[in-house]
């Protein structure tokens, strides 16, 4: 089966109702159309992780696509509380599991490299073990110290957005990486969404940058844009004001729905997704909704 | 000039005045990354700014919205991973760690989880992010807040970040080295004797008195507690240009 994919063939492949799915970037390279994918496609009852989240968590609990959140910080960054998540444990309408950033990163660490737990100096105190998390008191045998054994996390599907692949799936990102690599690797399947495709050369001209290797990967999309408001190193830059816009929507219900139905439900793509958004937006954060149009060159090698 | 923004400007200043040249600290969001840009400005041009997406001796042009944002990777020699940055953390190798929250206690812990009870919040905030991994790990830690009295109380609603616990050598014996060092306000500064939160200074124009002004309990002084009034006015300028539109705390 070829692996280059439109999205929507991709998460109607891969991603199943209550799926545990890890969710990349880390601010950087957040993958916002393959999320939106999964709110047009109605997923239900799907586990959501990753350490530190972006406001794509609040959307998808907001759709309903979410029944459980797996996480270190969740909330719109820099700018508040994610209001969705807030209003659902009011409700009683999702399952909380949460630890710390790293702690959250060990526990993908560990399924990465294939181990069932990780020891760590984090968790020996406060209220985060007695309220959510679970990790277990353990001594060192070789130091006599108390530490606390992290188990691994295993995520279903993982979805990342990153700059380019080739169409076998081989994925480069640079720039902030965060627990997106740690993520992906640890995932049993890998969706990529890219701004590019390039060939083969190209990735092998610079295969430092590979984050993820074709034989880990089981679809590739190409999604220009695809992780707008978040942004892309070398493409577009952070649309901060989204984030703003977004608090003020997300704290009505009503409004955050009119926003998905606009934005998420009733757009057929990403192209359809960008083409809502200003010309002055687009200006600004240097992204054409014509074109992937790349920005800087980050190194010489890159040049075709 | 007692306002709002005399407030913020004195907490950025003496923030910063807490980070000492050629360390190496761990920087959050919003009042954190602006003390820690201004002391690189200033006082301590080799500060080494650690963010936990990853960046690692940044200086960032513009205060970032999240540890993720471009301006956090615009001029950083640097690009790791989460992974590098809190390895750096356990390891031993954050010398300061920057942290607000939405509560502190009289024992220096930290809540950004809930208000209220767990199972039934009154609110429920973000949670931890890296900020229980800083406060267990940093070799010390600097709490930076408003003043704002309900974030000031006897003891959080939930402890999301360690610091002295219930004291009498709680943390230790929880096998938790470092601990809080100090507690910045816009009013005043704050440091813990026998693991318990003493006003050490306040900030000219306010008073010993302003700067517990509201709080829940009756706060001790340090021996010697007095009103500090030597912000240097070039790093006040400094911090002007800077800006105070780093992101909610």
């Amino acid at each position: 089966m070829p692996k280059l994919l439109d999205l929507a063939a991709a998460i109607q492949c891969h991603v199943p109702d209550g799926a545990l799915v890890f969710i990349g970037g880390f601010g950087h390279c957040v993958p916002f159309a393959a999320g939106h994918e999964l709110i047009r496609q109605r997923r239900k009852g799907l586990t959501l992780c990753r350490t530190g989240t972006d406001i794509l968590f609040d959307q998808l609990i907001a759709a309903g696509c979410a029944s459980k959140v797996v996480f270190g910080y969740l909330g719109n960054p820099g700018v508040g509380i994610s209001h969705s998540f807030r209003r659902a444990v009011d409700a009683g309408s999702i399952a909380v599991e949460e630890w710390t950033n790293f702690t959250l990163l060990l526990r993908l660490h560990a399924a990465r490299i294939g181990v069932p737990f990780l020891p760590t100096r984090a968790l020996l105190a406060g209220d985060i073990p007695k309220a959510s998390a679970d990790p277990r008191k353990i001594v060192c045998p070789f130091t006599g110290e108390t530490l606390s054994a992290i188990p691994a996390l295993f995520p279903d599907v993982a979805l990342i957005h990153a700059q380019r692949a080739d169409q076998d799936g081989n994925t480069q990102m640079w720039g902030i990486d965060g627990d997106s690599r740690e993520g992906a690797l640890a995932s049993r399947i890998v969706i990529v969404t890219v701004e590019e495709i390039v060939p083969r050369e190209v990735i092998r001209a610079a295969s430092e940058r590979t984050m993820v290797p074709a034989h880990r990967v089981a679809a590739v999309c190409h999604v220009p844009g695809g992780a707008h408001p978040s942004y892309v190193q070398g493409y577009y830059t952070r649309d901060d004001e989204h984030y703003f816009l977004y608090d003020r929507i997300s704290r009505k219900p009503d409004e955050l729905a009119a926003y998905l139905d606009r934005r998420v439900r009733q757009v057929a793509d990403r192209a359809a997704y960008l083409r809502l958004l200003d010309a002055d937006v687009l200006a600004r954060i240097g992204l054409s909704s014509k074109s992937n149009v790349v920005l800087d060159e980050p190194t010489a090698v890159e040049a075709q | 000039m007692m306002s709002a923004q005399m407030e913020m400007e004195n907490l950025v200043l003496a923030a910063a005045l807490e980070l000492v040249d050629n360390e190496s600290c761990f920087v959050g969001i919003g009042v954190p990354s602006l003390a820690a840009m201004l002391a690189k400005r200033t006082h301590a041009p080799n500060l080494v700014l650690i963010y936990e997406s990853g960046a690692i001796d940044a200086n960032p042009p513009i205060p970032p919205l999240s540890t993720g944002s471009p301006s956090v990777t615009a001029d950083t020699a640097m690009i790791g991973d989460c992974l590098d940055v809190f390895g750096y953390l356990q390891a031993g190798r954050i010398d300061v760690g920057l942290l607000s929250a939405a509560q502190v206690d009289r024992h220096g812990n930290l809540n950004s989880t809930v208000i209220g009870e767990y199972r039934h919040p009154k609110l429920r905030m973000v949670g931890s992010g890296g900020a229980h991994d800083i406060a267990s790990m940093a070799n010390r830690v600097v709490i930076v807040m408003p003043h704002d009295p309900r974030r000031f109380v006897t003891a959080v609603d939930f402890i999301t970040s360690p610091g002295f616990l219930n004291g009498h050598g709680e943390r230790a014996q929880c096998g938790l080295r470092g601990g809080p060092h100090a507690v910045i306000t816009g009013r005043g500064r704050f440091v813990f004797l026998g693991e318990e939160l003493h006003l050490e200074r306040s900030f000219q124009p306010f008073s010993l008195a302003q700067a517990v002004e509201g709080f829940g309990w009756d706060v001790p002084l340090c021996p010697g507690a007095h009103c500090f009034n030597a912000f240097d006015e070039s790093a006040r300028q400094v911090a002007r240009g800077i800006g105070f539109s780093g992101g909610g705390a």
